[in-house]
């Protein structure tokens, strides 16, 4: 026992982080997180999808008894209102909770013309809005999955995405409506939002066709994926455009929005062999190869001798002396991945070209023991999640994709992730109820309201929980 | 000593009569007096004991102790500041008596409260125990800052009534931009100051501004279950209340500009701000140049910012259809762009959005052509042959220049209009750099990019990539790799050749020797070979 007493104490892979978790959760961020205080919803999103893939479902067959979950049935309804709080009146969701204005902002809107012109319409915001559905999802229950867009305006969600759509195809991420430039559609040139479109479209609505239930207009689909196609850049990466250098985020942003476009509604957790992204690609073994040169040997610089060392760049990653050095054993390498050609290992990578390669089938084609080696080894900070680099201090959004990509690679006790949305799949089973039940009221609206079905939601809406009684009234 | 007039000047109603030759009480009665007092308690302790005269020595001798001259003063003392109705019980001559002893003695008439609270200081300490250099510092301090409460009040008065308009034409007043900025000055005085006396929290910067009067800022509160919470600092806080304020307004003016540089100044990445500040910008009509040059010291501030380029190619997108027509302004606007961006890529050679940035730049001035465009990626290419960012910008600014490229072809694809001179130049610049470093995969790439573009077969380059690689059919001691890129491009180049042996044993070699962490990409490439039409098959 004395000999393996080392062993027995370390903390488990799920115990170590859900104490990071937990201290995100449960504390205001430091100061440091202020630059993101206008994407605070993309905070959240990493905090509870961790947390999410961090606890599994316990099996039915554990006679254990389970802890008590980190963030409580109670919590998670308040947390729910809390992220429907920041729904724009015309539609989408602000990122920045601090700049919410209350609802009497509103009073002199005509609401079914959206007239006068939308005010604060800047606000609302396509990466608050991804964000906060996929919270929706991640925070309800299994049996109450239906449920979980409950208090989301589908239609005008929709409707204000289609309007940021640029003339040539691409996304912008607000709408604003400048002096004399009329609406503008705010953020850059960035695949990152051609990427949230097609999840937003994916949750909301599918490929709803004109005359079928809840449908709503699109946005031009075949405008997008040409945008997209386009730009793939010479050595066969993505980049924002092809006029700009490939990166590994935006080479995920473009396979997963490719095959978002046409991923079925119903039982899309299958892979699903994506007719736009695997045919019309230019280059497919060309971006296959550039994926797959993300991965490197990661060589520890060297420790710093009392004279400052030229040769450790910063900029590029460090390069053996001999090419033979790279021979190393598998069973002790550490292989890291970098966003560019000869750039820097960064945790964040492992998930966009890992998660990339996923999304084609090809997650074998990384090196993924050394992988795994390397963030446990280099990248996880002993108080529990990952930090940008290796011995940098933990932060939400690396230690949110180093989990992820840990599980995508199939780790041990955690949750089974769809690489494509980012999320674990129980989470993604949820979004298809959902959506259902929310197409479904989309048919029954202009219907005469079931006196009951109103109760349920008053009901709902006050206990977060189906009165006994009402089984009464509905039999 | 504290001055000997304040407790002892008799104030009876006798006290126009003539100043009593009488002796002072006995000073000896109470010895504490003749040490100066320690504190402001102390001094009070002693003022109480002076307005009650022989009471001190009484307490420690008892009555009898005392000389029947003090005991007379003590009495006539007692009855002098006892109640008019204790008084009158004394017959008209004992009253006589009683006034006589206590001008005569000089006895007070009335007697000071015991242990006067001082109030307590900003750190909760009692004043009372400062001592005396440290109360007169404070009283100063208070009696300055009530000077300036009542100057700040006259400001106030004097603002209402100018914006009340002139009762009549000739006795208009204004406001003049030296009284707002006296009014500032003083405020922000008056903060410290009641910071310094009661421990108040400092004003914020905006609340002291004269120029935000009139707004009423709407505090955002963070509601009791919420997600992500950040530690704002208070002056941020402060900064987001009157944004709230103007933004529900929809106000545009040139305060609005400075709060939104305010707020930037402390988070550089918050897009409502920015576009709230370009809302500004052309509301107000202001010079493009202006927000350029401001632009520029904060970009330089904030290297990994994203909003800064942004809003950097929003202000060029408004400005540029002013100076379409002028070919020298836009050259103008090209040179001090160039020179801006290389000042902060030398400050971060790889900063994605400035590359991003300068690529628009290229195609919204069209510098395709421009010598000083290829001059700049010749020179960071030289600084950092490794930098990617560098020969990615070249690869665009080459072969995408419409003078010389068919509109919509793709990057990866053949463009027949690509000048076989340019595609020549372009490769042996490439080759010449992958001499410097081999295992360096960026002139790699280029180079095959080069050759797909012009058409090339990539068996054109055969003999410069063998001459990175020996003894490869060894297998043995002899084999020696210099470049995996090269053994990479090899076995294209064999597959191109319709060798797949060849081909076959590069990919071989590299899985199972010079890049084993590839090995399920390798693998992959061999599957690719054995089928007829090869990847397009292996991919699906």
């Amino acid at each position: 026992m004395v000999a393996g007493a080392d062993t027995a104490a370390e903390p488990s892979l799920n115990e170590k982080h859900l104490k990071y978790w937990t201290m995100c959760l449960q504390y205001p961020l430091p100061q440091i997180y202020l630059a993101n205080e206008s994407n605070r919803m993309a905070l959240a999103y990493f905090i509870v999808n961790s947390i999410s893939i961090l606890t599994p479902s316990p099996s039915p067959s554990s006679a254990q008894p389970q802890p008590p979950p980190l963030i409580s049935p109670v919590e998670r309804r308040a947390l729910r209102e809390w992220v429907l709080s920041h729904q724009h009146a015309a539609g989408g969701f602000c990122g920045t909770s601090s700049l919410l204005f209350p609802l009497r902002d509103y009073e002199e809107w005509d609401f079914e013309e959206q007239k006068p012109t939308p005010e604060h319409s800047g606000l609302a915001n396509i990466a608050a809005t991804v964000f906060s559905l996929l919270i929706l999802a991640l925070l309800a229950d299994d049996d109450e999955a239906e449920l979980a867009f409950n208090g989301v305006d589908r239609v005008k969600t929709l409707r204000w995405l289609r309007k940021l759509q640029r003339e040539d195809g691409s996304f912008g991420e607000s709408l604003m409506n400048l002096p004399g430039r009329g609406w503008f559609v705010g953020g850059g040139y960035d695949g990152r939002y051609c990427y949230i479109a097609t999840v937003i479209r994916w949750i909301l609505r599918g490929d709803l066709k004109e005359g079928e239930l809840g449908w709503v207009e699109d946005f031009d689909t075949e405008r997008l994926a040409k945008y997209i196609l386009n730009s793939q850049t010479y050595d066969g990466g993505f980049a924002g455009s092809s006029a700009d250098e490939p990166h590994a985020g935006y080479a995920y942003c473009a396979i997963s929005a490719l095959s978002l476009l046409d991923r079925p509604q119903e039982n899309s957790i299958a892979a699903h062999p994506s007719k736009i992204l695997h045919s019309r690609i230019r280059d497919m073994p060309g971006l296959i190869h550039w994926l797959a040169s993300r991965q490197f040997v990661y060589l520890k610089p060297k420790e710093r001798a009392e004279t400052f060392d030229e040769d450790d760049d910063p900029v590029n990653y460090l390069l053996p002396e001999e090419l033979s050095d790279l021979t190393l054993d598998e069973n002790i390498r550490h292989v890291g991945f970098n966003g560019r050609s000869n750039k820097v290992a960064d945790t964040c990578y492992c998930w966009w070209v890992g998660a990339a390669l996923a999304n084609l089938g090809k997650v074998d084609m990384i090196d993924q023991k050394s992988t795994r080696r390397f963030l446990l080894e280099r990248m996880q900070h002993k108080i529990g999640g990952f930090g940008k680099f290796p011995g940098s201090p933990p932060d939400v959004y690396h230690a949110c994709f180093g989990t992820a990509i840990l599980a995508v690679m199939g780790e041990p006790g955690l949750k089974e992730c769809d690489s494509s949305l980012a999320i674990p799949v129980d989470a993604v089973r949820r979004i298809e109820r959902a959506r259902r039940a929310l197409l479904k009221r989309a048919n029954e609206e202009g219907q005469p309201v079931s006196l009951a079905s109103e109760i349920l939601d008053m009901g709902l809406s006050i206990r977060g929980e189906k009165p006994a009684w009402l089984t009464v009234v509905e039999g | 000593m504290p001055p000997k007039g304040k407790a002892q000047k008799p104030k009876g109603p006798e006290t126009s009569k003539a100043p009593s030759t009488a002796p002072a009480p006995q000073q000896a009665a109470s010895p504490a007096l003749s040490a100066p007092p320690a504190n402001v308690k102390q001094r009070s302790q002693q003022r109480f004991d002076e307005s009650r005269p022989y009471e001190v020595a009484r307490q420690k001798v008892g009555l009898s102790g005392l000389s029947p001259a003090e005991q007379v003063g003590w009495i006539s003392a007692r009855f002098a500041r006892s109640n008019a109705v204790a008084r009158s019980r004394l017959g008209p001559k004992s009253q006589r008596e009683l006034w006589r002893h206590v001008n005569e003695a000089n006895l007070p008439v009335r007697a000071l409260k015991k242990d006067p609270f001082w109030g307590r200081d900003r750190n909760g300490r009692d004043v009372g125990e400062y001592n005396l250099a440290q109360f007169d510092d404070r009283t100063a301090k208070r009696i300055a800052l009530t000077a300036l409460e009542v100057s700040s009040r006259a400001f106030g008065d004097l603002r209402e009534r100018a914006n009340r308009g002139p009762r009549d034409e000739t006795s208009g007043l204004v406001v003049t931009e030296t009284e707002v900025q006296e009014e500032r000055v003083r405020r922000a005085s008056m903060a410290t100051l009641r910071k310094e006396l009661y421990g108040e929290k400092m004003t914020g910067k905006l609340a002291q501004d004269p120029e935000w009067d009139d707004v009423e800022p709407i505090p955002y509160e963070e509601p009791a279950v919420a997600l992500a919470a950040i530690a704002y600092p208070e002056e941020y806080a402060e900064a987001i209340s009157y944004l709230r304020a103007v933004m529900q307004k929809k106000e545009c003016s040139p305060r609005c500009l400075r709060l939104t540089e305010h707020i930037i100044s402390m988070n550089p990445s918050h897009y409502t701000v920015w576009l709230y500040r370009a809302s500004n910008i052309f509301a107000l009509k202001l010079p493009f140049l202006d927000e350029l040059n401001w632009l520029n010291s904060v970009a330089l501030e904030n290297l990994k910012n994203y909003q800064i380029w942004h809003h950097r190619h929003l202000l060029i997108e408004n400005y540029y259809p002013k100076i379409a027509d002028s070919p020298s302004a836009i050259a103008d606007l090209a040179a001090s762009e160039q020179e801006f961006l290389a000042t902060i890529l030398a400050e971060d050679t790889k900063n994605y959005h400035v590359w991003s940035y300068r690529s628009y730049l290229v195609s919204k001035l069209g510098l395709w052509g421009n010598a000083d465009e290829l001059a700049a990626m010749e020179s960071m290419i030289r600084d950092d042959v490794r930098n990617n960012s560098a020969w990615s910008h070249r690869f665009y600014i080459i072969f995408s220049n419409p003078e010389h490229s068919t509109p919509g072809t793709a990057s990866t694809e053949p463009d027949p209009r690509a000048p076989p001179d340019i595609v020549d130049r372009e490769i042996q610049f490439a080759q010449d750099r992958i001499y410097l470093a081999p295992q360096n995969q960026s002139p790699w790439i280029y180079l095959r990019g080069v050759l797909v573009k012009g058409g090339r077969k990539l068996a054109s380059v055969e003999k410069f990539v063998e001459e990175f690689i020996t003894g490869l059919e060894e297998q043995g001691s002899k084999e020696d790799i210099q470049s995996t890129h090269a053994l990479d491009l090899l076995a294209e180049i064999y597959a191109e050749k319709g060798d797949k042996k060849k081909a076959d044993l590069c990919l071989r070699r590299l899985g199972d020797k010079w890049d084993r962490i590839r090995v399920g990409y390798w693998e992959w490439r061999r599957k690719c070979l054995g089928t007829p039409g090869g990847e397009v098959v292996a991919q699906a």
